[in-house]
């Protein structure tokens, strides 16, 4: 147990200079839109009124007062989270083949560390899934500040203030994070850790089997796909109807089978198959 | 002692090993020739367990499991720790997760070598690399090292250092597997020779044996078997 916990820590050691970078740019970017965007909102609502000569009150009657989903759908706020999302896509890839490649074969040494496999296999899921988290919680605490800037920054006649629950809710992206209720927490962690799993495992299908492997890790994506998809097929070609409750029953079931057998394969294959 | 017993491997439709069997002693040093591509790297990741094959592996008598690592090091020819990484920090890597780490031979073996623990290990030459290698996997207290090439590429000098830690006390007590084109340097120190040619085993011989009864040495030997 120590070990994999040495393990998580020293994999995110080695990811935390990128990762610092990345929730720099967050920080940085998303307080340069609320400060920029909230600037040129007022700018443009002055210049309607000034133009249409309409006073506060007349401007939120026909063009609707200013909330922070003005700021939470423009690219510097939600660039970020996207670039985060896509460097850990990235990552999940490169978490594997950064050791096998290059100068210094590193994965000699993971390999002949005296822990099991497995723990190899599960500290480098972990490293990412705590980084998401944590990307996540840094989100949710500068949600609130970035919201408290646009609020003081906006005259109250104008303003719509909203509150961080509201602003999560109303964009999809954050809604997707963030989730409100434990269901989708489940729906949107749930699928991502199944993803990782199901990407780990072509990833070792690859380093055992090579241009055969390829073909192999693309097979189980799709079957995988396949079978977690199953009951929206089964409603679309079989006119069978499933309640919401039983649908999310059967994806949840569904998932944790293909997360369960996609780690017990991974975890197989880079026991007895992986060539160094 | 390490058995391997009929093990075989296929790369593709290739043929790397084929029924490959030997042992080897714990407080001897066992050496693994052959020309370039007959198998003998393959034979050691397949000991430690870095590459599937048919057959089977003993470690004095039990299969390799997660604990052996603890028992036997490898010592590729390639550096097997992050070029990011000081000296320093590599050591501190496996102190963190060898309980077999012995930090008094790891300083003492950097001393031997003349390492120095802020080097980083991207900037090392290739001599240094090797001589780093080696003191990571000898600062373990393990039963047996598996050494691939640990002379390859690098100069005179450092040859003869390496060379004088088969000499020491370092290995005496430990079962050593070394696979080796510069064979010349350590041939006074190997006792058991296994001559591998097309993924088999084509002769296996005692050193001390083969000089005492026909006057051979090991470079003799090889060149009889790789010439004829």
């Amino acid at each position: 147990m120590m070990r994999y916990i040495k393990l998580v820590n020293f994999e995110i050691n080695r990811f935390s200079k990128i990762y610092l970078s990345l929730l720099l740019i967050t920080l940085v970017s998303q307080f340069a839109g609320v400060i920029f965007v909230t600037k040129s909102l007022l700018n443009d609502a002055r210049d309607i009124m000034k133009e249409e000569r309409l006073s506060e009150a007349a401007y939120i009657t026909n063009y609707g007062s200013l909330d922070f989903n003005h700021i939470a759908n423009t690219l510097l706020f939600v660039g970020p989270i996207a670039l985060s999302a896509v460097a850990l896509i990235f990552y999940i890839f490169l978490i594997w083949y950064r050791d096998w490649f290059g100068k210094n074969t590193f994965i000699y040494r993971l390999l002949m560390l005296p822990t099991s496999r497995l723990s190899i296999y599960l500290s480098k899921a972990t490293a990412i899934f705590l980084m998401v988290l944590g990307l996540i919680a840094f989100q949710i605490i500068i949600l609130p500040m970035e919201n408290a800037l646009f609020n003081s920054n906006v005259p109250e006649a104008l303003l719509n203030e909203m509150s961080i629950s509201t602003i999560t809710i109303a964009n999809p992206i954050l809604s997707l994070i963030i989730p409100s209720t434990f269901t989708q927490f489940l729906i949107s962690y749930g699928t991502g850790l199944m993803i990782m799993s199901i990407l780990f495992t072509s990833i070792m299908f690859e380093r055992s089997f090579r241009i055969k492997g390829i073909i192999m890790g693309l097979l189980y994506c799709g079957i995988a796909a396949v079978l977690f998809l199953a009951p929206f097929f089964v409603m679309e070609f079989g006119n069978f109807y499933f309640y919401p409750n039983e649908l999310f029953g059967l994806l949840l079931a569904l998932g944790i089978i293909l997360t369960g057998l996609s780690v017990w394969l991974g975890a197989w294959l880079l026991k007895n198959r992986v060539t160094v | 002692m390490i058995e391997v017993k009929k093990i075989s491997k296929n790369y593709g439709r290739k043929k790397i090993l084929d029924d490959v069997s030997f042992t080897a002693n714990k407080g001897e040093v066992t050496c693994l020739i052959g020309i370039n591509g007959v198998g003998k790297t393959t034979t050691l990741k397949a000991i430690m367990g870095l590459t599937p094959y048919k057959g089977e592996i003993l470690i004095d008598d039990q299969k390799m499991t997660k604990d052996s690592y603890e028992k036997i090091t490898f010592i590729p020819d390639a550096p097997t720790m992050l070029p990011q990484m000081t000296i320093k920090q590599a050591m501190v890597f496996m102190s963190d997760f060898y309980t077999s780490w012995n930090p008094e031979r790891a300083n003492q073996l950097m001393g031997f070598f003349k390492l120095k623990e802020e080097n980083r290990i991207s900037e090392l030459s290739k001599g240094n690399t090797a001589k780093l290698n080696l003191m990571l996997g000898l600062s373990l207290d393990v039963d047996y090292v598996l050494m691939d090439e640990p002379f390859s590429g690098i100069d005179m000098f450092s040859r003869e250092q390496i060379a004088d830690v088969f000499a020491s006390h370092l290995i005496e007590d430990r079962g050593v597997i070394i696979t080796t084109h510069e064979i010349g340097d350590i041939e006074h120190l190997i006792d058991k020779v296994i001559l591998l040619d097309n993924g088999s085993v084509l002769k296996e011989f005692n050193t001390e044996e083969m000089r005492e009864e026909e006057g051979k040495s090991v470079v003799d030997v090889m060149r009889e078997v790789y010439q004829s």
